[in-house]
């Protein structure tokens, strides 16, 4: 789900950029702001090693079915551990190190994965599994059953979102587009939902004051139905913006937004414009063809020999 | 050119002039190989330079095209520029000329883009990196993370693979009948995942924790932004200039040379 450059409409990955920037600068905020009361946003090396622990548990393969496997991707498991925003700066890196040392996801489309999977899927995905929890009653199992359905829920958001993008990018079509990415990430979610509710279970059974158990107090009735029409909009408005795939209605976004001249292009015709002065038709563009593939293999040769003698002297 | 220490070397230049060239390559329009052709000169030229050779930078960068499914729906659903049409067992098909660039585009895009990357990460370590951004004015609860990611990465990985290696050696695979199909149902399967997940946590916490204390102890603030930043890069403005005059030329070539 990783998007990679070149994929993205160049408005929209810097456009996404800045949303991004702006989120990720007020999760900054909020960070900084409740430093001085513990927990994570205190303890930068726990979130540096929780960082290098989601890189590591993304190689937990779960095996599916024959020759399928799924991942964690951690999302809603590090929002729940760190907290909301300490889980956002978390994912924040742990996308970007992908980008920048895996190319895992490319560099202009950053801000659009960490757009996808920091954001909506850690901020958006543990605040609604903390509003689900409340709803249920707040009690150990009902939160852990929330933070699973809003991984599940974290998943189906942004590989959905992740279609739309392209979408407006004009490099997929909508309408069939997204029914294929979300009915695979239907499964892929199960495992998300699965793994995390595991993992959790796990870690409050082997050392409980890990899970900062602090809600013993009882909330009131008011605040859990608040909490649920907050679900439940949630929900609601995601599930509109999946069933609208009305590719028109995306058209007149694209439109609006300015996309749809990515679309436009000359007539396509192979070879016009490989021509060699003198000589024409087929002759002429099999001779530029063999000039230009000697060329490219002379060159590629050349620069061969260059990186093999610089890669002995470093 | 010999590898400076981590962190050691001013990179801004380098991640700036990787950062303007995917720019100018996503900037290219529709269809126009000749000046991605060219934009991949460029970055095989600057990976023989760093010493990567352009095969195998080719073969690195096939990381990204698998992504080439997304954009399969428009080459056929797309109704313009036809470029063949007819059926093929029960479903008529057509192929779109207009939905063919946009696909080969976007793939050609991706594929030297990643190029360009790989050749920045090889050329400074991902520290250097980080060091440069931090000059850049990345918040420092982002640098430190990142750091401390980067730093432990490789440890934490370690620990992984020997669990993993543990529950392959006591858990067998889901397919077989008989004695290789050990594993349990799927719920069972996820939850000795979640079991791994969760115990490689506690492991990840308690590590964060001895080395919070022996840092404490050492008088750490928390940051890892502590010392002198490397020595500024001093021809850092023109680097920057002549970066732009290369993506601005790429640009050109993308407006004039002939599309397809």
């Amino acid at each position: 789900m990783h998007l990679p450059d070149g994929f993205l409409a160049p408005q929209l990955a810097l456009a996404l950029w800045l949303l991004t920037a702006v989120i990720v600068g007020i999760a900054l905020r909020r960070l900084a702001a409740s430093r001085d009361t513990a927990g994570a946003a205190g303890r930068p090396i726990l979130m540096g090693l929780v960082g290098a622990f989601i890189f590591a548990a993304q190689m937990f393969n779960f095996p599916v079915a024959a020759g399928t496997s799924g991942h964690l991707l951690g999302g809603v498991l590090a929002g729940y551990l760190l907290g909301p925003w300490a889980g956002t700066i978390v994912m924040t890196t742990v996308i970007g190190v992908q980008a920048l040392l895996f190319q895992d996801g490319g560099l202009l489309a950053l801000g659009a994965n960490i757009f996808n999977m920091g954001i909506i899927g850690t901020l958006g995905g543990t605040l609604i599994a903390r509003a689900l929890g409340l709803t249920l009653g707040d009690g150990r199992g009902a939160r852990i059953g929330a933070a699973g359905v809003a991984g599940w829920l974290s998943v189906m958001a942004g590989a959905g979102v992740t279609t739309l993008q392209l979408g407006l990018s004009g490099t997929t079509d909508i309408s069939v587009g997204l029914p294929a990415m979300l009915s695979v990430h239907l499964l892929i979610g199960v495992g998300e939902a699965l793994i995390t509710i595991a993992a959790l279970t796990f870690i409050a059974t082997a050392a409980p004051d890990l899970l900062g158990e602090e809600s013993a107090t009882k909330h009131s009735l008011l605040r859990r139905a608040a909490a649920g029409a907050g679900v439940t909009i949630a929900v609601i408005a995601l599930a509109t913006l999946f069933a609208s795939t009305d590719p028109d209605g995306l058209d007149s976004v694209a439109q609006a937004l300015g996309f749809s001249h990515f679309e436009a292009g000359t007539s396509f015709n192979l070879f016009a414009g490989y021509s060699i002065p003198g000589l024409d038709g087929t002759a002429s563009t099999v001779v530029a063809a063999l000039i230009g593939a000697a060329a490219i293999a002379g060159l590629l040769f050349g620069l061969s020999r260059l990186a093999a003698s610089r890669s002995d002297k470093r | 050119m010999s590898r400076a220490t981590p962190g050691g070397r001013d990179a801004r230049a380098a991640v700036i002039a990787a950062l303007l060239f995917i720019l100018g390559i996503a900037l290219l329009p529709m269809g126009a190989y000749v000046a991605l052709a060219f934009s991949w000169f460029v970055v095989i030229t600057a990976g023989a330079y760093v010493g990567i050779s352009p095969l195998r930078l080719a073969r690195r960068g096939a990381i990204a095209l698998p992504f080439v499914l997304a954009a399969l729906p428009v080459i056929f659903l797309r109704t313009d520029e036809l470029l063949w049409s007819g059926t093929v067992g029960p479903l008529s098909l057509s192929i779109s000329g207009a939905g063919l660039r946009i696909a080969l585009t976007a793939v050609l895009k991706a594929w030297v883009s990643v190029q360009a990357s790989i050749v920045l990460i090889t050329y400074s370590d991902a520290p250097t990196i980080v060091t440069a951004l931090r000059r850049m004015k990345l918040p420092d609860a982002i640098a430190t993370s990142a750091g401390l990611t980067i730093r432990y990465l490789e440890l934490l990985r370690d620990e992984a693979r020997r669990m993993l290696r543990a529950r392959t050696a006591r858990s067998a695979s889901p397919v077989g009948t008989g004695r290789e199909r050990i594993g349990g149902s799927i719920s069972w399967r996820a939850r000795t995942t979640g079991n791994l997940v969760g115990s490689l946590f506690l492991r990840a916490y308690s590590r964060a924790q001895r080395i919070e204390e022996a840092a404490a102890s050492r008088g750490a603030t928390g940051s890892l932004s502590i010392g002198t930043l490397p020595a500024a890069d001093p021809r850092l403005t023109i680097k920057v200039i002549g970066v732009l005059v290369l993506v601005l030329s790429l640009t050109l070539c993308g407006a004039l040379l002939p599309r397809l």
